[in-house]
């Protein structure tokens, strides 16, 4: 019987994973991620070299003086992804939803689902399905940008990506994995959830818009040192002691901004892939437990969001019509 | 008979609720604008308080008032943002719906079994989405000028005023490129939804991959209303940064701060030059679809997905 059942399940995730690589318009969008993406990890890295091979002059240099005790190097090449990772929280939540919505929105205009429904298939064993198989597709897109992005650090930086990194790129591509299944839930219920695949793809996009683009910025521009240009404390003359004194009396000010970012998903996912790729200079120097310690909110909530969104999207697959009524697009 | 297509697609524009919920969005993100710059107003002040207090307490004079630093129409500044972003995807959707639904709905077969000039079809589609875009852009000037009087608690001189006309024009414009965008896409796809989201890689491409290889702006860096391009110390920056006036982009966001004094100043012509290749580009755009229209099979009904 579990048998049976696990080969439903596969036969499904089969059949979504083949479905997609054969849509053109993921193949146009992952292009455009891939290239968008070389070409970030490219920028970065062309000033890295430079300023590596400058480090090693000063270590050979040193070396041959006799020094002993040489200044490890400040350079850190996973940050050199962090375009790369920018570039998965824009494009790569919009590919991960049309995903979802080419799930839905297939089986309709082909007339499918009604002969899928006429099947022994649970609305369980359809959404395991199809999650399965947009997990292989998602992970073979983060495989692909991430064998570009080391392949350019490595080419064009100078500097490969050590053991001890690819653990940390590994957990952030993981992440990177959780934050676009999410998208692909929600693109797959707002399209279950209309009578017309089009419009749930514009409602899954508006979703986007808010959560990536407009939450982020939002909590940016409330920032009371980004209101002047060159900060607004650098302005008046006060040091980092003096924005920290002023700040206590902002507390909730400062609750409500921080309460808009973290409304937004996509922020967690940053907060954390950045964590582990070293762009922010204050956690480089953290073991992987204390770094896990330090983002351990973003990741619960990466956690629940990627656990909330595909049961939402099981409930919407459930009560979708077996026979698609009015237009399908 | 271009004034009866335009009538005709205003009011299916009307009709449509993703439009309505789209710029319902697009107003209240205007609004959150005006909000968000009355509240960095208050913040300022109520930050500077607390300045002068610390300071004086430790003997030190009071630094200068940082509104002398803030320029009137800075208030304003997320706009600039909201633009490209929630305005862009509007624009798209305009543009689109207004070529697709005919394909769907079967007018455009019953419209060409008429006499009627494809050109003429074509222009008034165009002069529809112009009109549509110009009443959103209005409407968001209007929403300004009522944040403005809230937070400065004074309508804007006159000056001031006509820099926001100037900004809203410029805003217009720029619309109207992703507007054409969203109908030359909906044209060369058969189908609707690969005629959105090709729309949406352009956009993509426009607003966040080109900034990037011609001035170095992370995507995220897009975010932020000032453009600040890298320097062209780097012999990558060296070679594509020639291709920055191209980046309509970047030019429109150059230009938008010159316009609102929140950019460092720059000479009159340089700002008007700015907004020469979106203009070359919405020109461009609208050739395009008058030709497409043109080849295009509206007997064929679109293949849906």
């Amino acid at each position: 019987m579990a048998n049976r059942k696990r080969q439903r399940i596969l036969a499904i995730a089969r059949h979504e994973y083949r479905a997609a690589v054969r849509s053109r318009i993921l193949i146009v969008l992952l292009a455009i991620l891939i290239v968008a993406t070389a070409g970030s990890v490219i920028i970065a890295s062309a000033g890295y070299a430079s300023k590596l091979a400058d480090y090693q002059a000063y270590r050979a240099a040193a070396i041959a003086g006799g020094v002993t005790q040489i200044a490890p190097s400040p350079l850190a090449p996973l940050s050199l992804l962090r375009g790369a990772f920018e570039y998965i929280e824009i494009i790569g939540a919009v590919i991960a939803v049309t995903l979802g919505y080419l799930t839905v929105s297939r089986e309709r205009v082909n007339r499918t689902l009604p002969l899928l429904m006429s099947r022994p298939v649970t609305s369980g064993e359809l959404t395991a399905g199809s999650l399965l198989g947009a997990v292989a597709v998602i992970t073979t897109l983060i495989a692909a940008t991430t064998a570009v992005a080391v392949l350019s650090v490595g080419v064009v930086g100078h500097d490969w990506i050590g053991l001890r990194d690819t653990g940390q790129l590994l957990l952030a591509f993981l992440a990177a994995i959780m934050y676009m299944v999410t998208f692909y839930s929600l693109g797959a219920l707002t399209t279950a959830s209309s009578k017309i695949a089009t419009n749930g793809l514009m409602i899954a996009l508006g979703i986007w818009l808010v959560v990536v683009l407009i939450l982020p910025q939002i909590g940016d521009t409330l920032d009371a040192d980004n209101q002047l240009p060159g900060g607004l404390f650098a302005a008046l003359g006060l040091g980092h002691n003096g924005e920290v004194q002023i700040l206590t009396h902002f507390a909730t000010y400062e609750t409500i901004r921080t309460s808009i970012e973290a409304a937004s998903f996509e922020k967690h996912f940053e907060r954390f892939a950045f964590a582990m790729t070293d762009v922010k200079e204050r956690f480089r120097s953290l073991s992987l437990p204390d770094l896990l310690f330090q983002v351990r909110f973003s990741i619960a909530w990466l956690l629940i969001y990627t656990a909330a969104l595909p049961l939402a999207m099981k409930r919407s697959l459930r009560k979708q019509p077996s026979i698609p009524q009015g237009e399908t697009q | 008979m271009i004034a009866t297509v335009a009538r005709q697609q205003l009011l299916s524009l009307r009709r449509q609720r993703v439009f309505l919920a789209t710029l319902g969005m697009f107003v209240a993100m205007t609004a959150a604008a005006g909000i968000l710059g009355w509240s960095s107003h208050n913040t300022i002040v109520r930050v500077y308080d607390q300045a002068v207090r610390l300071l004086a307490a430790k003997g030190q004079p009071a630094p200068p008032n940082p509104f002398l630093l803030k320029p009137e129409l800075s208030l304003l500044s997320n706009m600039v943002i909201y633009v490209p972003m929630l305005g862009a995807l509007l624009a798209l959707l305009v543009g689109h719906l207004s070529l697709a639904d005919d394909e769907i709905t079967g007018l455009g077969r019953l419209i060409f079994s008429r006499r009627v000039s494809r050109a003429g079809y074509a222009t008034g589609k165009i002069v529809a989405a112009a009109v549509a875009l110009g009443v959103i852009v209005l409407v968001a000037m209007g929403l300004s000028i009522v944040s403005l009087l809230v937070a400065n608690g004074a309508l804007p001189g006159l000056a001031a005023l006509g820099r926001l006309g100037l900004f809203y024009a410029l805003s217009w414009l720029y619309l109207m490129v992703f507007a054409l965008i969203g109908m030359t896409a909906a044209l060369l796809s058969r189908r609707r939804s690969l005629g959105l989201l090709s729309a949406m890689g352009a956009w993509l491409v426009i607003t966040f991959a080109i900034p990037q290889f011609t001035s170095g702006v992370r995507p995220t860096a897009s975010l932020n209303p000032i453009v600040d391009p890298a320097g062209t110390s780097q012999r990558f920056f060296q070679i594509t940064a020639r291709a920055r006036p191209i980046s309509i982009a970047e030019q429109y966001k150059w230009a938008s701060g010159h316009i609102l004094v929140t950019a460092p100043a720059e000479p009159a012509w340089q700002t008007v030059l700015r907004a020469v290749p979106i203009l070359f580009a919405a020109a461009l755009l609208a050739l395009a679809v008058v030709a497409l229209v043109r080849r295009h099979d509206f007997s064929r009904s679109s293949n849906g997905e």
